[in-house]
């Protein structure tokens, strides 16, 4: 098509001859705007990590030294370049940043309240999901709405009972009443003041996502495998669960990944930013921006650290992703 | 059990009467009994805690700050009356005092509805293009998709460290370009309610509207393709096919999506934490934070009162659901 055209016009410019060929071709024009619209998501979505490439790698002493944004000259006509660059090159913050605060650490303590998380939402979940995938029996779609409306709430409605409790001063009492229960022992800066309510909280999605998938397992094959003489519960550990891998593999995934992101409670529950005192990667990023206020180029450089595992997750379990979402989150 | 049975099924005994006793259970009983760990877990972290808050909402610390006493809805009343509002960090207010721009900006209850609205908002139509984008067919999609997923992998408290450090006033160079357009203001940015919510708002799309196209790409792709066959052959332009076959028939997907969304966008609290703080841009979250270890009554009110406004909207998506809602 492109080539027929060619010898219609010779005179013109080549704006000219791409207006002529779209209008004989309206297609060449969605492709264009398609092909204009995909480059501007991508620039704008992967922007803010350029940025902080480029806050990274300026050494500290240039980075109060002048604009971001460098002056050119083009042809006489002097104006600023539109793309931030660096201001000189020293990949040194990438160990600093070990350095000035353990921040591995702070991200070994993500890993683990994240895996413990997951862990634990993946053994209720199961049981949750087997229960609404694949038994009938009375106040199903009730309970199903009860926690559906539970994951709709704001952590901050639960966290300060749940802080005090945690603290373990006093002793729990029924709610409206001065009965005392028991007093809890002390959880907060524990992995269980944080874990507790982030399993609580990151789990209605994952029965959500095991109980469309345990549901589509055919009945026959549990039914084989008790005959065999498995228990209920083994056919669900043995049988269910490995045949629905890619539905525990999203779960997996997305809880993870929600785990590691989370801020309400991991800023809370861990009163001091320390390492020592499980504070997970919030504590470790927020104390650069609170102790080491002017190096710019530590924030950033373990801002890329910190979201590395993210990046790479998301890199190889994309279709875990977007499965699981587009599958559980709209009825989380 | 008994004694006759050798050592083996004695250690196993009371394992075995336990698996036998759950053989022998209904599959109503069998439902509930694996449904225990799920009640304990959510009786704890949230059912304990929802029924509390509401009970410390009710109470308040005395005049001689050695007790508290019962005052009934007195905490609530307070919040809407203003008389609460000097407990509230910085300058901010629960209800805004007036209808003028920066008393409205200043009030919980009115930023915390703004951000919601405009960010889902934005979210929405941006991750509806981006969806539109992700349902072609191309080289490279598979690379695309995982670029265009990653900001919402991104953790809050990262998200918020890149918009620090955009708009910061020392290394920011975004802040400058923006206030010559009037934007932003040009010192102290990050400190300008304003520009502050501004710049939450900006971060919460850049983060969230992966999210939203996600959902509305589900929608796109359960569209049947022979319409746009029939489409085509009757004459129709790409823009009358996406008017008259694409949007109508995801409408319904991105209604829900968008309450979804808005209901999540009304808890935010991370990311203003770490771009600005609670007393710059007062979210009803931030206040229910800033209060709870002195005044535990009127944080609790705040916080119950968050819960309501998001029960009221739950409760409105489970009865236009209805049954699909599960």
């Amino acid at each position: 098509m492109a080539t027929t055209t060619k010898d219609t016009d010779d005179s013109d410019g080549p704006l000219a001859r791409w207006t002529q060929r779209a209008i004989q071709n309206p297609e060449r024009v969605y492709r264009a705007l398609f092909y204009a619209a995909m480059a501007f998501f991508l620039v704008t979505t992967l922007f803010p990590f350029y940025w902080l490439a480029v806050l990274a790698v300026t050494p500290e002493g240039n980075l109060l030294a002048g604009s971001f944004l460098p002056t050119i000259n083009l042809f006489g006509v002097s104006g600023t370049f539109p793309l931030p660059v660096p201001k000189g090159f020293n990949p040194a913050a990438f160990v600093t940043v070990f350095e000035q605060v353990p921040f591995h650490l702070y991200m070994l303590n993500s890993f683990a309240l994240a895996v413990t998380t997951t862990v634990i939402v993946l053994f209720v979940a199961s049981l949750a999901g087997y229960v609404f995938g694949r038994l009938r029996f009375p106040g199903r779609a009730l309970l199903m709405l009860g926690i559906l409306a539970i994951s709709y709430f704001p952590p901050a409605a639960f966290v300060i009972p749940l802080f005090q409790a945690f603290a373990g001063n006093a002793p729990i009492t029924v709610p409206f009443t001065d009965i005392p229960l028991f007093t809890p022992p002390r959880l907060l800066n524990t992995p269980g003041s944080m874990v507790l309510p982030f399993s609580a909280l990151f789990m209605p999605l994952s029965i959500f996502i095991l109980t469309t998938f345990y549901g589509q397992i055919p009945d026959g094959l549990e039914d084989a495998a008790r005959v065999e003489g498995t228990t209920r519960l083994g056919a669900l550990f043995r049988v269910i669960m490995p045949l629905s891998a890619p539905g525990v593999a999203t779960a997996s995934v997305l809880t993870f990944i929600a785990v590691y992101n989370e801020y309400f409670f991991s800023s809370i529950m861990a009163t001091s930013p320390e390492a020592a005192k499980w504070s997970p990667i919030v504590g470790g990023i927020l104390s650069y921006q609170t102790q080491y206020t002017t190096q710019y180029n530590l924030m950033a450089a373990a801002s890329i650290v910190g979201v590395l595992p993210v990046v790479i997750l998301v890199i190889v379990a994309q279709e875990r992703i977007v499965s699981g979402l587009t599958s559980g989150a709209l009825k989380e | 059990m008994s004694t006759e049975t050798g050592r083996e099924s004695q250690r196993s005994g009371a394992l075995v009467n336990l698996m036998r006793w759950m053989e022998n259970l209904s599959d109503t009983q069998y439902a509930y009994l694996l449904l225990v760990p799920v009640f304990v877990l959510l009786g704890v972290v949230a059912l304990y805690p929802l029924l509390r808050t509401f009970e410390l909402s009710l109470f308040a610390v005395s005049t001689d700050l050695t007790s508290i006493k019962f005052v009934g809805i007195d905490n609530y009343i307070g919040l809407f009356t203003g008389e609460k509002n000097r407990y509230l960090p910085g300058g901010t207010t629960f209800l805004p005092s007036s209808f003028e721009f920066t008393s409205l900006l200043n009030s919980a209850l009115v930023i915390t509805i703004i951000f919601a609205v405009v960010s889902v908002l934005f979210e929405t139509l941006i991750g509806l293009g981006q969806a539109l984008i992700l349902d072609q067919d191309f080289y490279g999609r598979r690379w695309v998709r995982a670029a265009i997923i990653i900001p919402w992998a991104v953790p809050i408290v990262i998200q918020g460290m890149i918009f620090f450090l955009m708009f910061n006033s020392n290394v920011g160079f975004a802040t400058p370009p923006l206030a010559d357009l009037g934007l932003l203001a040009p010192t102290n940015t990050l400190n300008d309610t304003a520009s502050a919510t501004f710049i939450i708002i900006v971060a919460d799309i850049w983060k969230t509207s992966a999210f939203m196209a996600l959902l509305i790409l589900a929608g796109l792709q359960s569209i049947d393709r022979g319409l746009y066959d029939v489409a085509k052959v009757a004459g129709a332009t790409k823009w009358q096919q996406f008017k008259l076959i694409t949007l109508p028939l995801i409408l319904p997907t991105i209604g829900v999506a968008v309450l979804f969304r808005s209901v999540q966008a009304m808890r935010v609290y991370g990311i203003i934490d770490t771009v600005s703080s609670c007393a710059v841009v007062p979210s009803l979250s931030c206040m229910v934070v800033a209060t709870f270890n002195t005044r535990e009554g009127t944080s609790a009110a705040i916080a119950f009162v968050t819960a309501a406004i998001i029960g009221i909207v739950v409760m409105g998506i489970i009865l236009w659901q209805g049954e699909d809602a599960i």
